[in-house]
């Protein structure tokens, strides 16, 4: 069971209570609620606000992709995962993701929690742009993008 | 032939739109495409080189969302999408 999103921050929000809605069944024991937050401090700089750029369909995409390998390559059949991603302007403290899982026991739910936030560093096309206090601003130097090529 | 060039990332910074048009050859390379990329930054942007470095370390990405290699034929009238280094969460 999976639910994915881009959350456009110009019209909408990430809520937890989204998430708990729809992972909640009592088939599972366990449930894990990654948050990714902006914060204050980065290289030393201080952050006043982040904007988020994503390729919507490539993201949707690689969120299932990762979650099907789930399947195959962390044997977990039974599983519910929520996850959405912030795009647009986001302050201190907003959430920019949000990965929230539920398996039968907790050894599957951080092992799959973890699995799914490193892939999405590693394969969805999403952006960072760091405002500052003294009213620069800077992309992000991210990794290149690990997907296969056709 | 006319392509357009999807922005992504620090290439927004590359147009106010979130596009550019190029003219490329037919069954242009992605390596082609790059190559006219950093014609029109040397064009308009006096051949800024943080915005070079961003084209020479970005994949590209078809209509059917897929990452292209540096030898995809470009053949038709197509969208592609810039895809600079990533970095969410």
């Amino acid at each position: 069971m999976l639910h994915t999103k881009i959350v456009d921050y110009k019209k909408d929000k990430i809520l937890t209570s989204n998430a708990e809605k729809f992972i909640k069944d009592s088939m599972f024991g366990a449930s894990i609620y990654f948050l990714g937050t902006v914060r204050s401090i980065n290289d030393n700089k201080k952050v006043i606000g982040i904007t988020y750029d994503s390729h919507d369909k490539m993201v949707i995409k690689s969120f299932e992709e990762i979650y099907n390998e789930a399947d195959q390559k962390l044997d977990i059949k039974d599983k519910a995962v929520f996850i959405e991603h912030a795009k647009g302007h986001l302050k201190l403290g907003e959430i920019s993701i949000i990965i929230a899982v539920a398996c039968k026991h907790r050894g599957q739910a951080y092992v799959l929690s973890r699995y799914i936030i490193e892939e999405i560093k590693k394969r969805s096309p999403i952006w960072k742009k760091e405002h500052y206090e003294n009213k620069e601003s800077e992309w992000l130097k991210g990794n290149p993008i690990a997907n296969e090529k056709v | 032939m006319k392509i357009k060039l999807e922005l992504f990332g620090a290439s927004r910074d590359f147009s106010d739109k979130d596009h550019l048009e190029l003219n490329i050859k037919d069954k242009a390379s992605i390596d082609d495409l790059r190559n006219e990329i950093i014609k029109y930054i040397d064009k308009n942007f006096q051949g800024n080189e943080d915005f070079i470095k961003v084209v020479k370390s970005s994949a590209f990405c078809s209509e059917n969302n897929e990452i292209i290699s540096d030898n995809y034929k470009i053949t038709k009238n197509q969208n592609i999408g810039i895809i600079p280094p990533i970095g969410g969460g």
